[in-house]
């Protein structure tokens, strides 16, 4: 194992500083290059003209008035809440229950287990959404019924489960499981166990969970595209709109949409570090 | 680890727990994923699904070249956008892990509202922002620049920036949670063996961070060759991606056995380069001088 020397190309202070730069530089980058459709979207939420060009012709509310005098924007809003707030519970509970077995429990199949369970997480959405799509034809001219507002709810699940499945499993990774079992061994029942101890302890992760499974949820575009039938999402909504031509109204969509984002995020983070 | 339980599959309490995750992903994942498969034997007449069995799809499949190229590209602007979100993500997730003692726990809420949000209307944002007469073009003329000088929306320099902003969390988290799970006490020792700063990134700190490297390709990879949102709405739909193709194959020519057929051939492709990028990985791991 014998390496050669390598002759010092800069001082340690200069390689310090120049590290520094780097890693300050990129982070500072990044966070703009996020955050510049965002802000441009907010920022020409409040125009006054018909084109969103700058600079501009005035600013003003007008377009969140008329957003909210827009019933298929109404129902796209309520659709997604609907569907959102449905696939985030089943998405969190099972979700979460299979990161316990996943990582607390020793048996047969355990890998095919895991693997199954978090699959769909590196399968592109558009590809699982027209897979269920087929899935719901077919089963659908079987059972005679139409794809809308329930296999949605469906395709979301199906995508979101394996996102709270990690997301819980860290958590049980640091779970002490000797709490677990002094509080049987104080003749706690294997309810009380989990009332008492395994669900508040795990539940940071359960409640990131479900904020991330709400979230991707609420803003998911490509399985409501091909599943949701005539039934319309704000993302699907947009995207209607955007494809024949831009309107006004989008970034005003957009701006509603950011405020429970930012704020369940915020929250989320809030519970994990009172948890840490 | 600690706290592992033996269980049975008899076990109740493992039942409950595992049984609903299961039956989710057999029903409405692997169970729609079989029946692709048997869709591409079928035919349509009159843009009506017959169950006869046959190898038209296949055949068709595997004597138009076009179909193959669109997949050439896809793979293309996926492998680069593997690239673009390691080069970025790495010195991001290494600051997050390393330096913002302060502000770590801001910059990861930031990042994660930034990555949950609605993929459309971030994608819509950035045509405001680059079109030929948007945010952009207006803030360059102000400082002095000639009208129109960024001019790459709809072309595929658009439609790579879209995917790398829309998948560029995913690397950032990945290769964060390995970096930081890196032992402190392996990074000081080789400090005190002698080694510079530079050389104990190079040789501990770059090594054990591969796993995270590695998960963050693959997933970013498999992710990419599926899009759709950026090349139609950043590229204009004009040098069309493998999603595309398939969307207007179940959609325009309502073609149930091809689609499902080409969304087959795309994945199987998709985790063939995998494997092919692990087994070169893993063969110079054995080889290589480390």
């Amino acid at each position: 194992m014998a390496y050669p020397t390598p002759t010092p190309w800069m001082n340690a202070k200069t390689e310090a500083q120049l590290a520094g730069v780097l890693l300050y530089g990129s982070v500072a980058a990044v966070l703009i290059f996020f955050y510049v459709p965002i802000f441009t979207l907010i920022a020409f939420s409040f125009q006054e003209g018909r084109y969103p060009t700058l600079p501009f012709e005035g600013v003003s509310l007008k377009w969140y008035g008329a957003l909210f005098e827009n019933s298929g924007a109404r129902d796209a809003l309520w659709n997604s809440t609907i569907i959102a707030v449905v696939a985030t519970v089943f998405a969190t509970v099972i979700g979460s229950a299979a990161a316990i077995v996943a990582v607390r429990y020793k048996f047969r199949f355990r890998l095919p287990f895991t693997g199954l369970s978090a699959a769909p997480l590196a399968f592109p959405q558009l590809l699982l959404g027209i897979v269920l799509l087929l899935w719901f034809s077919v089963l659908g001219r079987a059972f005679d019924f139409n794809t809308g507002l329930v296999t949605a709810i469906i395709g979301h699940v199906v995508y979101i489960t394996p996102f709270a499945l990690v997301i819980v499993a860290v958590q049980v990774f640091n779970f002490d499981a000797t709490l677990e079992d002094a509080a049987r061994d104080c003749g706690a029942t294997t309810f009380e166990v989990y009332r008492y101890v395994t669900l508040p302890l795990l539940w940071p992760g359960i409640f990131s969970a479900g904020i991330f499974a709400f979230l991707l949820s609420w803003g998911n575009f490509y399985l409501t595209y091909s599943l949701a039938g005539s039934t319309r999402t704000l993302p699907t909504f947009v995207f209607s709109g955007i494809a024949t031509g831009s309107s006004p109204l989008y970034p005003a969509i957009a701006t509603v949409v950011f405020i429970p984002g930012i704020l369940l995020v915020i929250l989320a983070d809030r519970m994990r570090r009172k948890a840490a | 680890m600690n706290g592992e339980i033996d269980r049975s599959w008899r076990d109740p309490e493992l039942l409950v727990k595992a049984l609903p995750s299961v039956i989710l992903q057999t029903a409405f994942f692997l169970a729609p994923l079989l029946m692709t498969v048997a869709l591409t034997f079928q035919r349509t007449k009159n843009f009506q699904l017959t169950w006869t069995w046959s190898l038209d799809t296949w055949t068709d499949i595997f004597t138009k070249p076009h179909y193959w190229t669109i997949l050439g590209h896809t793979l293309f602007m996926a492998i680069t956008c593997v690239i673009l979100c390691l080069v970025i993500a790495f010195p991001v997730a290494y600051a997050l892990a390393t330096r913002l003692r302060a502000f770590q726990d801001h910059v990861k809420v930031l990042i994660t509202f930034a990555f949950l949000t609605d993929a459309t209307l971030k994608t819509f944002g950035w045509v405001l922002f680059l079109d030929k007469n948007g945010a952009a073009n207006y803030l360059l003329q102000q400082v002095g620049f000639p009208p129109a000088t960024i001019d790459i929306l709809f072309t595929d320099w658009a439609t790579m920036l879209g995917m790398v902003y829309n998948l560029l969390s995913f690397a950032i988290f990945t290769i964060y949670l390995s970096i930081d799970a890196i032992d402190r006490s392996l990074i000081l020792a080789a400090y005190d063996a002698g080694a510079s700063k530079f050389r104990t990134f190079w040789e501990v700190t770059l090594p054990l961070a591969r796993p995270g490297i590695w998960a963050a390709s693959v997933l970013i990879f498999l992710l990419a060759v599926g899009v759709f949102l950026e090349p139609k709405v950043l590229g204009g739909g004009k040098s069309p991606m493998s999603a595309e193709l398939i969307r207007q194959t179940f959609e325009t020519r309502v073609n149930w056995p091809l689609g499902a057929a080409l969304t087959l051939v795309l994945m199987t492709v998709a985790v063939f380069v995998v494997l092919l990028f692990n087994r070169v990985y893993s063969l110079k791991r054995h080889m290589g001088p480390v």
